[in-house]
């Protein structure tokens, strides 16, 4: 009898450990993707905002200025996730990034335009043979799943938010 | 906003959890720095300056691409990287018919150089105001797509394009003295804003009379002879 608690609670801390893992390969998931994607596109800003007209979505010169900072903004965004700080608004903020990148990507498809998402460098039209919208909708779905998933339960194994405990 | 709910009660499924502040908004402050110094800084080093020095030839009103026959019409723009190869590509199908078409009058022709895809073609785009200060923007062009290597590939450095231009019969002093002091560098700035405003989102791009040829799958409007010539039929181009 005097030994049930302890039980419970080494159960309890073992399934806390399993899901500090968990919230690090979400973290480092979609972190890592959102900051390689960013860096790609930082040295040709051009493409990057070309590849943002080509969804035909805003007009020319608001779509042209998106493009050229999103990058940015995915940089910094990855680098607060890897980095493990404020983890909870950066990952609602990433998962809502990728649902806006779904969104937009679903509606290029539903519009027959055949251009490359422009994801990671790239961009613009494309063979119509060549397009990979339900690949690229399956990625962004399951980077949007561990961004909700970190803000449900931010805390995770290597963080800087755990620091000074 | 959402960042006061991190700290509002015990997270669940945590420990519970005190976040050393310090350094979390000393790492918070220097990401945003970065992005918003790099957003920014993008953003005014891609805008287009009035007090640019202009190539011979190129007009504002062209989207400062370098003009032939300006008072023909129709008008017919072309838009491309020397880097790209599907620029080579026109080249090599067209490029015969361009020169005709500026030779005899047929059409006012203009050049629209973006330089999109890395150093290099900024590299081999300002040579191109370089050659233009010569009079040999078209020989200088043709070269450089004969000459085409891998994109990036390490081959087009200011002296090798410097060297190049001598055997095209420039002056290879001046030709140096404008490529190394980077005269036509915020050209090629003006020109990829003026792309931009064009929607002008690939190479090879040709617009005429202000409407962009589409490309197609089987690439016939813009690699075959008989598929771009039945373009320029459409705009009265015999």
């Amino acid at each position: 009898m005097m030994n049930e608690p302890i039980e419970v609670i080494a159960r309890l801390s073992k399934r806390t450990q399993a899901l500090d893992w968990l919230g690090l390969f979400a973290r480092l998931a979609l972190g890592g993707v959102l900051f390689a994607a960013g860096a790609i596109k930082i040295p040709t800003p051009y493409k990057a905002a070309a590849a943002m007209r080509a969804y035909e979505l805003l007009p020319n010169s608001l779509a042209s200025f998106f493009g050229y900072i999103l990058p940015w903004f995915e940089v910094g965004l990855g680098l607060l996730l890897i980095l493990g700080v404020a983890t909870r608004l950066s990952s609602v903020v990433g998962a809502l990034l990728m649902l806006l990148f779904i969104g937009a990507i679903a509606s290029a498809w539903a519009r027959g335009l055949s251009i490359d998402c422009g994801c990671f460098g790239g961009g613009g039209e494309i063979d119509p043979n060549e397009t990979k919208y339900l690949q690229e909708i399956i990625r962004d779905i399951a980077l949007a799943i561990c961004g909700f998933y970190l803000y449900f339960r931010p805390h995770s194994r290597f963080a800087l938010d755990n620091r000074g405990k | 906003m959402a960042s006061k709910n991190n700290n509002r009660g015990p997270q669940r499924g945590g420990r519970n959890n005190q976040p050393d502040p310090i350094t979390r908004w000393i790492v918070i402050g220097m990401v945003s720095l970065v992005v918003i110094i790099g957003a920014v800084f993008t953003i005014v080093s891609n805008k287009s300056s009035s007090n640019v020095a202009l190539p011979p030839g190129a007009s504002k009103e062209d989207g400062y691409g370098i003009v032939f026959n300006a008072d023909k019409t129709p008008t017919i723009n072309i838009w491309e990287d020397f880097q790209c190869p599907s620029c080579k590509r026109f080249e090599q199908t067209n490029g015969s018919k361009i020169y005709e078409l500026i030779q005899q009058g047929k059409a006012k022709v203009v050049f629209n150089t973006l330089s999109f895809l890395g150093d290099e073609s900024v590299v081999a785009g300002m040579g191109s105001g370089c050659a233009a200060d010569q009079g040999k923007f078209l020989e200088y062009k043709k070269f450089l797509y004969d000459n085409q290597q891998e994109e990036n590939s390490g081959t087009w450095t200011k002296p090798y394009i410097i060297s190049m231009a001598a055997t095209l019969g420039l002056d290879e002093t001046k030709f140096a003295a404008c490529l190394n002091t980077d005269k036509y560098r915020k050209w090629l700035t003006n020109l990829s804003d003026a792309g931009g405003k064009a929607n002008i989102n690939g190479t090879p791009t040709v617009v005429i009379d202000g409407t962009i040829i589409e490309s197609d799958p089987q690439g016939i409007n813009y690699y075959t002879p008989e598929g771009f010539n039945a373009q320029l039929v459409k705009y009265g181009i015999k």
